[in-house]
């Protein structure tokens, strides 16, 4: 069988979309699986992280694109640039939860989900006021290696998205499914006041959901940002209203479903922009998000999947 | 007497008080729209003008969101996209940016002054020149439309969800815009849209007419908000905010309701986007984006979500901040920083924080003061030492003549259910039930936990759908008919686990009661004429009789929110609700649930002479004491099918029932 090699250019760039757009949707999908609270923070924790990505990078004295380094320097370098974003965002995850979200665990309603919204809000606009409106080189230290497939091209830099990708999901995957606290994590997903009576310290398990949810999207952002070469404050808006689609195209709550949907989501971007005129992306996209919460809310995977974290 | 007990007097003093309060509350009113008119004459600073013309676009930007969210409680977070509709339909009817070929079509248009003909050197353009008064109520009805078409498809979503498909829409409608420069001319704008013409004097560019026509509008909704909230319909949408199975239960038709008020939240929006987009005579798809409906709610969060003063004062608080005290404060900021010649302090910009301000708002309200700057719900005086303590009284069946009267005499029961089975996945909660409830009687369904008995109440009531059967009620089959179609027909219901709207009081909470049995609409409710006012005057004084039949129990309490009732009280007010409905038929599930011997035999006491009264009831109870004292049969459910009926001694000596009950080694012995 013979691809179109422009269509599988299109398949192989929707892939490390959705790598990007899965990893920001399992913090979507820990948080609403545990508290049932749509977390519009989450948006620009990613945003958050990527600068804190570049920083971390700019540390390590690179810029731009052309410092570029080879064999251990680049794992290594790549490795603390990872490491650092991945628990600087997890640590705002905690705050964002400690400071505005644990008093109104138990109000009634959508007040949480409000309150998330107006941290957003500051996230987003203390990102704008310290690092201003422009859009900022990301350096990226990976050599460009090019191989052809099928006529179409794929470079180093998305194997190794897809690498990482693959290691934190099956990473995220073994601790829900063989570690005591990720079992821990599952009692309370199904019935938070039951596991509290047997002795599940649920504020610990929400800590945790906040932290592991928020440190995918620090790597994520780290992605997003060698994939791009660039960010910039609104990148969190775009990216997380994808993310946030690809969880309820894969059933909120659902972790198989939030890895499916966001390769699903990047697929229906990148071949979207394809078929159609790319302006149109956005619009298909949230079309998707109306469709399957009013036609299927329970998304691909939900409720009936056996994980459910 | 202190202030204090004089104010508490004058809010107690009923009727003087209540009619005294509302004289000072419009003379305030009046000061206020009064100080309001006379802002541009005596402060003739364009620039202030003109944000207060804004701030005033905001505030009725907000009043619209408040009827959605604070008064339905449908958390919409796209409502800018109406906005933008209102906006678009103005700026297409009244621009260049149409201009299709002229041909004799268009006369008829021309004639009315709805278009003009306009030569260019390729041939005669048609230019809209459609008056903005006209099109002011036409944009609102097209953004209503809209309200409906978006509105549809989110009925039957939970809160989360339904915000989500909301912010969906919201941030369609601008990319369409964006995408389709035939119509809105894409990013760059609409082109030279026509400023507002009255009596052939343009309104130009100044300010101060677009301010008069903002205070007209936000009088104008404000208007509306309150005549709305204090009616029929408002009790509707606060019904299903607080509760909505409750409300569909107690006659509310959801979809209906709903839609209403997502069309008047949309219409309001669409009127606003008119004035807006002639104001600044133009209009991009950035000016509707998702940050402008987060800023409309933080205004609403701000001022009090549901209180229609609040939501204003939020409004324009938060609007004049950033385009009067944020400028100001940074000047003095920056003076500041030259005068101890600090560098930083004079380049700080605080109006380009506005949003950072507008997040901290959001986050500080909803963590500290939820109900907002003017809470919705008033505070009402605590009842006296002598009222909480007395003792209680018999209640009073005066007013209820009537009740449970039926159409004409029938011999065939009044309720007949036929081989009812409903099933939730495998479990079949109830199998080929059959039950008959002749009129006027008192039929007591008892049985084990999970022997069916509430979803024997549901499937009648239409709150859960069976999979076979029949339902007859007088006569008529009402099998999988919606909850309020149920209650329409004359069966009420009170829940196991009362559902009752926590934050209105009990008078509203009977009053909802009464929804299917009033007419007022929308129209009714804005005009209120006489007619309307003697039939929410007569719903307010059978409201108090229905009360007066639990004595003195909850007649002190009317004004009180129900959330902060004992739990007897409670229940009895939940039965008040439903006797509201005028119903032929009551159901009562655990109507003496959690109540102490006493107030027990109180209730049986009542309920007994509402059935003498006409009233036919059937009554889940656990207390065979109630049951037998009441009932005039009872049937016994177990595992979901009838395993016994008669009366309550046969019922009693059934050895089906006493090993259903207390263990098969209970029945052999």
């Amino acid at each position: 069988m013979i691809f179109d090699p422009v269509l599988l250019q299109q398949v192989i760039n929707g892939l490390s979309l959705g790598a990007m757009y899965a990893l920001l949707a399992l913090g979507f999908t820990l948080v609403y699986g545990i508290l049932e609270l749509i977390n519009f923070a989450h948006f620009n924790v990613f945003m958050v992280s990527s600068f804190i990505g570049m920083w971390a990078l700019e540390l390590l004295g690179l810029s731009g694109q052309s410092t570029v380094l080879g064999g251990f320097a680049l794992v290594g370098a790549l490795g603390f640039a990872f490491i650092v974003t991945m628990l600087a965002a997890g640590l705002l995850g905690v705050a964002i939860e400690r400071i505005a979200l644990r008093p109104l665990r138990n109000v009634r309603g959508t007040a949480a989900m409000i309150t998330t919204i107006g941290v957003s809000f500051i996230l987003f606009n203390v990102i704008l006021l310290t690092a201003g409106a422009g859009s900022m080189n990301f350096p990226n230290p990976m050599p460009v290696v090019r191989w052809d497939v099928g006529g179409a091209t794929l470079q180093l830099r998305e194997v190794s998205i897809w690498a990482v990708s693959l290691v934190l999901m099956v990473a995220l995957h073994l601790f829900v499914n063989r570690t005591r606290l990720g079992k821990a994590m599952r009692a309370t997903a199904q019935d938070a006041e039951a596991a509290r009576m047997m002795g599940i310290d649920v504020d610990r398990i929400v800590i945790t959901a906040f932290f592991l949810g928020s440190a995918l999207a620090g790597a994520a952002a780290l992605i997003f940002g060698l994939y791009y070469n660039f960010t910039s404050f609104i990148i969190g808006y775009t990216a997380g209203l994808r993310a946030f689609t690809a969880a309820v195209l894969g059933g909120i709550g659902s972790i198989t479903g939030a890895m499916v949907g966001g390769v699903l989501i990047g697929l229906v971007e990148s071949l979207g922009g394809h078929f159609f005129a790319t302006r149109w992306a956005d619009v298909i996209i949230f079309s998707i998000l109306v469709l399957v919460l009013v036609f299927m809310p329970s998304g691909l995977f939900g409720r009936a999947a056996a994980v459910r974290a | 007497m202190t202030v204090g007990e004089t104010f508490t007097w004058l809010r107690r003093a009923s009727p003087i008080g209540r009619i005294q309060r509302q004289t000072w509350e419009r003379i305030a009113i009046a000061c206020l729209f009064g100080a309001a008119i006379l802002f541009p004459i005596a402060h003739r600073n364009d620039g202030d003008i003109d944000a207060a013309a804004n701030a005033l676009t905001f505030a009725a930007l907000a009043l619209g969101l408040n009827i959605v969210v604070g008064l339905a409680g449908l958390l919409d977070l796209g409502y800018a996209a109406f906005f933008a509709i209102g906006a678009y339909t103005y700026g297409a009817a009244a621009s260049w940016q149409i201009a299709p070929d002229w041909s004799s079509f268009w006369e008829p248009f021309q004639w009315l002054g709805l278009v003009a003909r306009f030569h260019e050197t390729s041939g005669d353009v048609v230019h809209f020149q459609v008056s903005f008064w006209l099109m002011m109520p036409v944009s609102a009805a097209v953004a209503a439309f809209f309200g409906v078409l978006f509105g549809f498809p989110t009925l039957r979503l939970r809160g989360d969800y339904l915000a989500i498909v909301t912010l969906g829409f919201g941030e369609i409608v601008p990319i369409v815009a964006r995408n389709t420069p035939s119509v809105t001319n894409g990013a760059m704008g609409l082109n030279g849209v026509a400023a507002p013409q009255l009596f052939g004097w343009s309104f130009g560019v100044d300010a101060t007419p677009y301010y008069y026509v903002g205070l007209a509008l936000v009088a104008f909704l404000i208007f509306t908000s309150q005549r709305l909230k204090f009616s029929r319909i408002g009790r509707a949408w606060m019904a299903i905010r607080e509760d909505e199975l409750a409300a569909g239960a107690m006659g509310v038709n959801r979809t209906k309701m709903k839609l209403l008020a997502f069309a008047t939240g949309a219409a309001f929006a669409g009127a606003t986007g008119t004035l807006f987009v002639a104001k600044l005579q133009t209009a991009t798809p950035e000016m509707f984006g998702f940050p402008v409906s987060v800023m409309i709610l933080v205004m609403i969060v701000f001022g009090g979500i549901g209180s229609v003063w609040g939501v204003v004062l939020g409004a324009l608080i938060l609007q004049l901040l950033q385009s009067w005290f944020l400028e100001d404060l940074s000047g003095w900021l920056h003076s500041l920083g030259r005068l101890i010649n600090v560098e930083w302090l004079q380049h700080i910009e605080l109006a380009s924080s506005i949003e950072l301000i507008f997040g901290l708002i959001l986050v500080f309200m909803m963590l500290y003061r939820r109900e907002g700057l003017i809470p919705a719900t008033r505070r009402v005086a605590p009842l006296t030492t002598e009222e909480q303590t007395a003792a209680p009284t018999r209640g009073g069946f005066e007013g209820l003549k009537g009740l449970g009267a039926l159409d004409e005499r029938r011999d065939d029961p009044l309720l007949d259910i036929a081989g009812m089975t409903v099933r939730f996945g495998g479990l079949v909660a109830l199998r080929e039930v059959s039950l008959a409830v002749p009129a006027h009687s008192v039929l007591a369904v008892i049985g084990p936990n999970g022997s069916g008995k509430s979803t024997l109440f549901n499937a009648v009531t239409g709150l859960v759908t069976a999979e076979a059967g029949q339902v007859r009620f007088a006569g008529a089959d009402i099998a999988g008919a919606p909850p309020h179609v149920v209650l329409d027909r004359g069966i009420a219901r009170t829940f196991q686990n009362i559902r009752l709207f926590p934050n209105l009081t009990v008078l509203e909470n009977v009053l909802i009661g009464m929804h299917a049995r009033l007419a007022t609409g929308v129209v009714e409710a804005l005009l209120r004429l006489p007619r309307t006012q003697r039939e929410e005057h007569r719903a307010r004084e059978r409201a108090m009789e229905i009360l007066a039949v639990f004595g003195n129990r909850l007649v002190p309490r009317a004004d009180h929110v129900v959330s902060s009732l004992s739990y007897a009280n409670r229940r009895r007010v939940e039965i008040a609700r439903a006797l509201a409905s005028q119903p032929k038929l009551l159901l009562l599930d655990e109507p003496t649930a959690g109540m102490n011997p006493a107030e027990t035999l109180e209730l049986a006491d009542q309920i007994k002479s509402l059935n003498r009264l006409g009233l036919s009831i059937v009554l889940i109870e656990h207390k065979l004491d109630v049951v037998v004292n009441l009932a005039n049969q009872v049937v016994v459910l177990d595992h979901g099918e009838k395993i016994a009926e008669g009366s309550p001694a046969e019922v009693r000596r059934n050895d089906e029932v006493i090993r259903a009950y207390l263990g098969r080694s209970a029945a052999i012995a």
